[in-house]
């Protein structure tokens, strides 16, 4: 008996379920090992139950979250696919300002009947991960996915397997492809604290690590803060470079929004 | 010595790079740094490089490495990846040289890797002097800036000219491909040692304390507060075991395609700096503190492999020093913090030259250790909720032989692979085992069937020692899962055909509750007999349950055995809290430590002492355990944490 | 029949969210909407405070499919705003990563998207049995793009090598030039597909719309990375006056955000640029826009796919004369950007899958953003889609339900929307 599998979105760029349509012929290979019943970027069909359900991007509004319940009732495992659904991606560094703040920033006082918390279109809208809202059985992270780490899962949860998501730092594959370690030519990385699984891909093209896979699951936070001073990082640019991805652990540290001023 | 222009050299290597029986590797340029990468051009050499970004080990041990093939339908039909063309490393530094002997010796011991040994036979190694000393390299300081073999040629460039030293006969064949080779004359040579006594001075780097003291300094140093200052900015990225040419841990995991037929067992490098180098199945990981994983690295380098091989297993190469982010990784910074923290005045600062010797050519066979055999499932039996019982026998119908306390790793193609103690006494063709499910493989193994096929490699490990017991009384231990290896032994000794090679046994069985008691038609059976001593006891009896033994630890069970301690051995098999609280009341009966022997475990992965991953500090739980003399392991620190 | 009540929630196979809503009694349409569900992610706020060489690798997560231009447009904004210099270099490749986006994300939209209904069925998959080798086509020049994304950027979404000011890792000649022959290879495989399509074609709907079409132009080329913004209406207008071009207003009666320019709507897109454009295309695609009987003006929103198709065929054709270029030049792999941070303000236009992208950015000194707008293509569609839907819908009214819902749907699907992007910023219309 082929699982059965549904894909849902939320708030996100579908970047993560486009990288499923890049596996190109083995797409094919996909459909043929489980049976896909929703897809809706791709297909017309639609599902009641699924015994997996792949879920992309955060959750925004509470129309959105009851969407979300449903899918979680309706579905034996929920998998979180991509950063916006396991981290809340670049959208949660919203979340600094207040709902109201970002409606007007972004469309101005005028149209108060549209925007306002009585449509539930604009209710309210703040980011989060899947699991702030429902209890999730997995997540393959990144921004976007790793296509093949996307099919490794699949094939690992066909066979009663763990998931092989790795559990150790970018600098593991990073140094095994032999880069040149971006902090060795003075730029900056966020690879030893990030979680690999990527084959460091980005160091790889010159480009320091975002850390959108997420940090390891015990990262030393002490010794991460005390190299970016070594190097001589500001405490802002510090903060900068621990948010883009991440934000959500430093948003759970701050208790509400604050009021976020930025100099002209 | 011979000598050719720097023109004819680059003709040399062009030949060499165009010949296509050969794959020439060489030092190019990397941005601003160095790597060893194929040569496309002789031009791209650069002899006159630092430091490569890693060593090259590998070429010997790559990062990725297919050890084998299989369809998930036809397991053990495996494919073995092979090689054919030769491999020409050019431009290999005196401490690298230095460094592959001692990848030699690591895995061309009593058990000797095929898939490295073929590697280096079909390797050249071009070696060359140091022409620009890396900022944080300190081979002078090491012994290691110079050597008189372990090359086929070795190259010094003079700018104009290059000397070339021949070491084995392959190299001299090689070099027969060079045009106008001549005789080095002695002002070749003299340049030849100013170059490399330059280098030599040039990579001391103030280290306080020559390699051959390091080991007493460690020895002396365990507790400073270095260890904390250090391991305090360590972000556990495991760069420095990556890039060191004197690490050798790896992992090894099964992968299969999506048309869930193809799969292949890999080896990949591993690091003890990371968190879960050393977690088993069940979750626990034995060297967790970040501070314990960065203090073993050092003990590694300067006690466990010097210990083990004679040698201190650093060349001072400076690549953790230059690669670590936060600059903790640096052995020459490191041993003089605790040199003067520690005010340790040693006797005398000359380094010794390293030397090995290990002719790759002596040796002509090795194993393909991490292949299995074919094995069948003759029976399954569901012992309790989460321990199934196995009875095994390999395809090749030939009789196990093992002995108690020693252990297997059972495969299953395309999930993985995990040790599984042995249960049973040595009996012909068959072996037992008692499986908990905890993870992939076990899961994987409870859902099997007899009939079914899994692969074995084995046995494996150092067992108890069945002879130096004969006419002793012994007393068994078993806590919780630990009575499975113990009933090995057990039932070797009671074995009606060797009884009465032993006196009194006594057989001590506790487990958490009733429901967990295993092998109840055994245990009802060491009741019966008169020549041995039973008793049991649970933690806890839940209301209704029907239990005749008694309630409490299994240490309160202890003291009611009577033993003539200065006869007894105590064999004591369980989980590592019962260890502790176990050994001191046998110690208090009397009994010697030589006399208490212990059965350790940790995560085994290649079982032949080669992936690292069972280091309790310097010994091997697959090679030098998993069975121990308490005496032999008390002073470890790591033994019963 | 007299009441006709269509209510499509969530559209499928289309990119973001979308609702179509029809309502008719007795041979008259009472209502016929377009909405936009999406949650919005308000990019243009939160980048605020962000640095200036973070601000392309965010706003590329604006869309999936269009990442490659919007990290374009990005750089481009940046750029202009503190005024860094690029190199013939730089922009050769940025064209080729541009064209691996064009290629990539309209071949995904024909053939996994559009074909289905062309051929009636309601996804790629149930086309597998029959027609396997059509799909394996179309697999293969969906293949083809992703192997140019990943050779110039690092990758098929999210690129990573481009930086303000050029490129952080730049590919090898030999790269490029195998590459290069695969761009010749797959020139019989899309003519495969041309002819697939061809013979289908009768499945679109004849639909026709006078409209205004807005995109960039160029002289030096079939404009796409550069150029000034075009109206087939008005003439060209400088990017700068990108505000007046795609005016933003409500309409009173509905709550939907709207643009237009001369006439109540305009179209971006493939169909918009083959309008102001298509003279200079290359042979090959011009060629096959014959085959199809495209010819400027169409005014057929249909045959936006077909334009797609078309530009396809010109992106490997401008890409194989791209690397030849690159080549003859000499690659140097070496160049890095040159980068003196400065306050400004930063206006870029690009053409992206779906039509013509803007990014505004403001910096402080520091090169910290302080302000950004940016206008989405599929925004400035979205009213032409309304206003397209009000007329074709009572032309469908004899039709069974089932139809009117697959008619309107495709008319939908033609404009390839790209919904997650067009709410990064949001429109929205209830019932």
């Amino acid at each position: 008996m082929k699982p059965t599998v549904a894909f849902f979105d939320f708030s996100s760029c579908e970047g993560c379920q486009l990288q499923i349509a890049n596996l190109e012929e083995t797409v094919l290979d996909v459909a043929d090992k489980v049976n896909i019943v929703e897809f809706r970027e791709v297909m017309k069909e639609h599902a009641e139950a699924y015994d997996i359900a792949i879920v992309e991007g955060s959750i925004c509004r509470p129309m959105d979250e009851e969407r979300l319940r449903k899918i979680r009732k309706n579905a034996t495992i929920l998998i979180a696919l991509g950063a916006c659904a396991h981290l809340g991606s670049v959208q949660r560094l919203g979340n600094q300002w207040t709902a109201e703040e970002n409606k007007e920033e972004v469309y101005g006082k005028t149209i108060p009947e549209v925007t306002d918390d009585s449509n539930p279109f604009f209710e309210q809208p703040r980011h989060r991960s899947l699991d702030e809202i429902v209890p999730v059985d997995l997540v393959i992270p990144g921004c976007p996915i790793d296509r093949n780490e996307f099919v490794k899962v699949l094939v690992a949860l066909l066979q009663g397997k763990k998931p092989p998501i790795p559990d150790y730092p970018v600098c593991v594959e990073c140094k095994k492809r032999e880069n040149v370690c971006l902090f060795t030519i003075g730029k900056f990385c966020m690879g030893p604290v990030a979680r690999a699984g990527c084959n460091a891909i980005c160091p790889t093209y010159g480009l320091g690590c975002e850390a959108c896979r997420g940090y390891v699951s015990h990262p030393h936070e002490k010794a991460q803060t005390d190299v970016l001073k070594k190097y001589g990082l500001s405490t802002e640019e510090i903060m900068n470079r621990k948010t883009m991805y991440t934000y959500k652990y430093v948003e759970k540290q701050q208790e509400k929004p604050r009021e976020k001023e930025v100099k002209a | 010595m011979k000598v050719i222009t720097k023109k004819e050299f680059h003709g040399f290597i062009q030949k060499l790079i165009n010949n296509s029986a050969f794959n020439v590797e060489g030092v190019k340029a990397k941005g601003e740094k160095f790597v060893f990468d194929t040569l496309e051009t002789a031009d791209e050499l650069r002899l006159d490089y630092d430091v490569t970004i890693l060593p090259p080990k590998k070429y010997f041990l790559p990062q990725y490495e297919t050890l084998m093939e299989f369809t998930t339908s036809e397991p053990f039909e495996n494919k073995r990846p092979t090689q054919s063309k030769k491999t020409i490393i050019v431009g290999v530094h005196p401490y690298d040289i230095i460094a592959i002997q001692h990848a030699d010796a690591y895995y061309l011991d009593d058990e000797i890797s095929e898939e490295y040994l073929q590697k280096r036979k079909n390797a050249l190694i071009l070696g060359s002097d140091v022409l620009t000393v890396g900022e944080k390299s300190f081979f002078g300081a090491m012994g290691t800036g110079e050597v008189t073999d372990g090359f086929d040629l070795y190259l010094t460039d003079l700018g104009d000219r290059v000397v070339i030293d021949i070491g084995t006969k392959a190299g001299e064949q090689l070099l027969s491909h060079a045009e106008h080779v001549k005789e080095a004359s002695k002002k070749d040579m003299q340049r030849v040692q100013k170059i490399r006594q330059a280098a030599i001075q040039g990579a001391q780097r103030d280290l306080k304390l020559p390699p051959n003291k390091w080991y007493d300094l460690l020895e002396k140093n365990r507790e400073s507060s270095v260890w904390k200052e250090e391991s305090d900015q360590c972000l556990a990225c495991g760069t420095c075991t990556m890039v060191c040419p004197t690490c050798f841990c790896y992992d090894v995991r099964d992968e299969v395609d999506i048309d869930m037929q193809h799969g292949k067992r890999l080896r990949t490098w591993d690091g003890c700096l990371l968190r879960e180098f050393t977690a088993v199945g069940s979750g626990e990981i034995f060297r967790e503190d970040i501070l314990d994983r960065y203090r073993h690295r050092y003990y590694r380098k300067a006690q466990y492999l010097p210990n083990r091989l004679g040698f201190v297993a650093c060349v001072g190469c400076g690549r953790c020093s230059s690669q670590c982010i936060p600059d903790i990784a640096d052995p020459v910074k490191l041993i003089n913090m605790i040199t003067d923290a520690s005010s340790y005045e040693p006797l005398e600062t000359t380094a010794t030259p390293q030397s090995l010797s290990l002719h790759i050519d002596d040796i002509k066979q090795g194993e393909a250790l991490h292949e299995p055999l074919p094995a069948t499932l003759q029976e399954v039996k569901k012992l309790t909720e989460k321990e199934t019982y196995f009875k095994i026998a390999l395809d090749n119908n030939e009789p196990f032989l093992f002995e108690p306390g020693q252990f297997v790793e059972v495969s299953i193609a395309g999930i993985g692979e995990a040790p599984i103690s042995l249960s049973s006494a040595p009996n012909g063709v068959s072996f037992e085992l008692v499986v908990r499910k905890v993870g992939d493989v076990t899961s994987a193994l409870h859902r099997m069937k007899a009939g079914d096929k899994v692969g074995i490699r084995g046995p494996f490990g150092n067992g108890f020692d069945v002879d130096a017991m004969k006419g002793k009384d012994l007393l068994f231990i078993g806590a919780g899962l630990g009575i499975v290896p113990l009933r090995s032994l057990i039932n070797y000794v009671i074995d009606p055909r060797h009884r009465k090679d032993y006196g009194k046994v006594t057989i001590l069985y506790g487990c958490k509750e009733p429901c967990e008691m295993l092998f109840g038609d055994e245990v009802a059976e060491w009741d019966r007999r008169d020549d041995i001593d039973h008793m049991r006891t649970v933690d806890t009896c839940p209301e209704g349950v029907c239990w005749e033994g008694d309630i409490g630890l299994i240490t309160a069970l202890i003291p009611k055995a009577t033993v003539d301690p200065s006869n007894t051995i105590a064999v004591l098999v369980g989980p590592p809290i019962v260890y502790k609280f176990c050994n001191d009341i046998l110690l208090k009966l009397g009994i010697a430590e030589e006399d208490i022997i212990v059965s350790l475990e940790r995560r085994m992965k290649c079982g032949v002492g080669k992936c690292g991953h069972c280091q309790i500090n310097g010994k091997y739980v697959c090679k030098d355990g998993p069975v121990f003399r308490y005496a032999d392991v008390k002073d470890l620190p790591e033994a019963f944490t | 029949m007299s009441t006709v009540s269509v209510n499509v929630e969530h559209l499928t196979r289309v990119e973001g969210h979308g609702n179509i809503v029809l309502n008719a009694k007795d041979g008259t349409v009472e209502k016929v909407e377009w909405q936009v569900s999406e949650a919005p992610r308000f990019f243009e706020s939160f980048v605020r405070g962000r640095p200036w060489d973070e601000l392309s690798f965010l706003t590329s997560r604006i869309c999936g499919i269009c990442s490659i231009g919007h990290s374009l447009t990005s750089l481009k904004a940046t750029e202009a705003a503190m005024q860094i210099p690029i190199s013939d270099q730089t922009g050769m490749l940025r064209r080729l990563a541009l064209h691996a986006e064009n290629m990539q994300s309209h071949i995904l939209h024909v053939g996994y998207l559009v074909a289905p209904d062309m051929f009636r069925v309601g996804s790629v998959f149930p086309l597998v049995p029959d027609h396997k080798d059509l799909v394996l086509k179309i697999v293969k020049m969906h293949r083809l793009a992703n192997e140019l994304s990943t050779l110039v950027c690092g990758r098929t979404t999210h690129p990573i090598t481009m930086i303000p000011g050029g490129f952080s890792w730049i590919p090898s000649q030999r790269a490029l030039l195998e590459y290069q022959q695969h761009l010749r290879d797959i020139i019989p495989v899309c003519e495969d597909v041309g002819q697939a399509l061809l013979d289908n074609c009768h499945m679109l709907p004849d639909f026709s719309r006078e409209t205004e079409y807005i995109g960039l132009t160029s002289d030096e080329e079939y404009a796409l990375y550069d150029g000034v913004i075009a109206s087939t209406d008005t003439g060209t207008h400088p990017v700068e006056e990108y505000e007046s071009v795609a005016n933003e207003f409500i309409v009173p009666q509905s709550t939907a955000k709207y643009t237009k320019h001369h006439r109540d709507s305009y179209m971006v897109g493939a169909l918009a640029r083959f309008n102001l454009n298509s003279d200079q295309l290359h042979p090959l695609a011009m060629q096959w826009a014959l085959k199809f009987q495209l010819k400027p003006l169409c005014y057929n929103p249909f045959m936006n796919s077909i334009a797609q198709v078309v530009e396809y065929i010109h992106s490997v054709e401008d890409g194989i004369l791209l690397i030849d270029k690159l080549v003859e030049q000499g690659i140097n792999r070496d160049e890095r950007p040159s980068v003196q941070v400065k306050a400004g303000r930063g206006i870029a236009a690009v053409e992206v899958p779906r039509g013509i992208l803007f990014h505004d950015y403001t910096y402080n000194d520091k090169g910290i953003c302080t302000k950004a707008n940016c206008v989405i293509p599929t925004n400035q569609n979205h009213n032409n889609i309304q206003k397209d839907m009000e007329v074709f819908a009572p032309t469908l009214l004899e039709k069974p339900e089932k139809d009117i819902e697959l008619n309107l749907e495709m008319l939908v699907r033609a404009y390839d929307p790209c919904i997650s992007c067009s709410t990064h910023y949001l429109d929205v219309t209830f019932v």
